[in-house]
């Protein structure tokens, strides 16, 4: 139960966060999927690094793969809105 | 003009909203959507912000029954109270101040809620019960971040060791020779300790450097008993 929270807590964290806000800024800013993922996936990557001042010791696996999950995810989201809400 | 509208089914309301939001504004200009989605953007971060520093206080954390305790244990050490009156509160040292880590923090405090409902720790003999355990979390937590939340305050940089009691001095810089951490000596500076947590301790160190998972101490806040049983039960007729 705590690991599947812990795993929920970084979710929401990443969400909320670098990966969530700004990989769908990015995402909105491109109709292609593939470009709009790739901008969410850098993010996720940056954003673990960031907090663990750019000390990659301090970076664990499990929260590297869901920010760039999230990342990617939300980079998504942001290429659908876009092509949804956008006639340019 | 042909009423041809008549014969067609009208989108429900739902489906409305939905080609409403979707559509292009016909009577705002970009520059009017641009500012009022800042300023509600701003209006909704501050509340939302607010929201969660709401429950980031003292008052909030020991508003539960089952924090009495651990407060009252708090209260007799030297975060509570000292010559110089600067204090740290709860969330101080158990809420990260980064905003990543926090709010992982607070979903994960979701827990703490279900055990308050379902009585976890509501009495004393409880709590000693599950007291290693909690320990063993919070230690194994502050363990893997590198005792994050005490160098909030407190930094091996700006000891003076000379102003230091001797072995306090002495043992600060064998930290820093051997790279410790906070927690690595100072397991109870706010709560009371349990018995065994010495061997607790040494466990998690031994599991965290050798890569494996914490096989936590076997009072586990999952098995509660009666408590764990009318949940499973319950969950079961849910089910069945």
């Amino acid at each position: 139960m705590l690991n599947m929270l812990d795993i929920l807590g970084t979710i929401a964290g990443n969400v909320l966060s670098l990966p969530g806000i700004l990989g769908l800024a990015l995402g909105m800013m491109t109709r292609n999927l593939l470009v709009a993922a790739i901008l969410g996936g850098l993010v996720g990557v940056a954003e673990p690094f960031i907090f663990a001042g750019f000390d990659a010791s301090k970076v664990e696996t499990i929260d590297l793969v869901i920010a760039i999950a999230v990342g990617v995810v939300a980079g998504c989201i942001g290429r659908a809105i876009r092509v949804k809400g956008a006639t340019v | 003009m042909a009423r041809s509208t008549n014969d067609e089914k009208q989108p429900g309301f739902i489906r409305r909203i939905w080609n409403a939001f979707w559509s292009p504004s016909g009577v705002l200009s970009l520059g009017f959507l641009i500012i009022a989605g800042f300023l509600a953007g701003i209006l909704f971060w501050g509340g939302f912000h607010w929201a969660l520093e709401e429950t980031n206080n003292e008052e909030f954390c020991i508003s539960c029954h089952t924090m009495s305790k651990n407060f009252d244990e708090y209260t007799e050490t030297v975060h509570y109270n000292n010559h110089s009156g600067v204090r740290a509160t709860c969330p101080d040292c158990h809420v990260p101040h980064e905003w990543q880590h926090k709010v992982k923090a607070k979903i994960m405090a979701s827990k703490d809620l279900f055990h308050e409902i379902i009585g976890t720790i509501d009495t004393d003999e409880k709590y000693e019960e599950h007291r290693l355990h909690m320990a063993s979390l919070v230690w194994e937590k502050m363990k893997k971040s590198d005792s994050r939340e005490c160098r909030n305050c407190h930094a091996f940089e700006y000891m003076d060791f000379t102003i230091q009691e001797t072995r306090a001095a002495k043992d600060h810089q064998l930290a820093i020779d051997e790279g410790k951490t906070c927690i690595d000596c100072h397991q109870g500076i706010a709560h009371g300790l349990p018995a065994g947590y010495l061997e607790e301790y040494r466990s998690i160190i031994e599991a965290l450097e050798s890569g494996e998972g914490v096989e936590l101490q076997k009072s586990s806040l999952l098995d509660m008993g009666p408590a764990t049983e009318a949940l499973k039960s319950f969950l079961n007729g849910k089910t069945e």
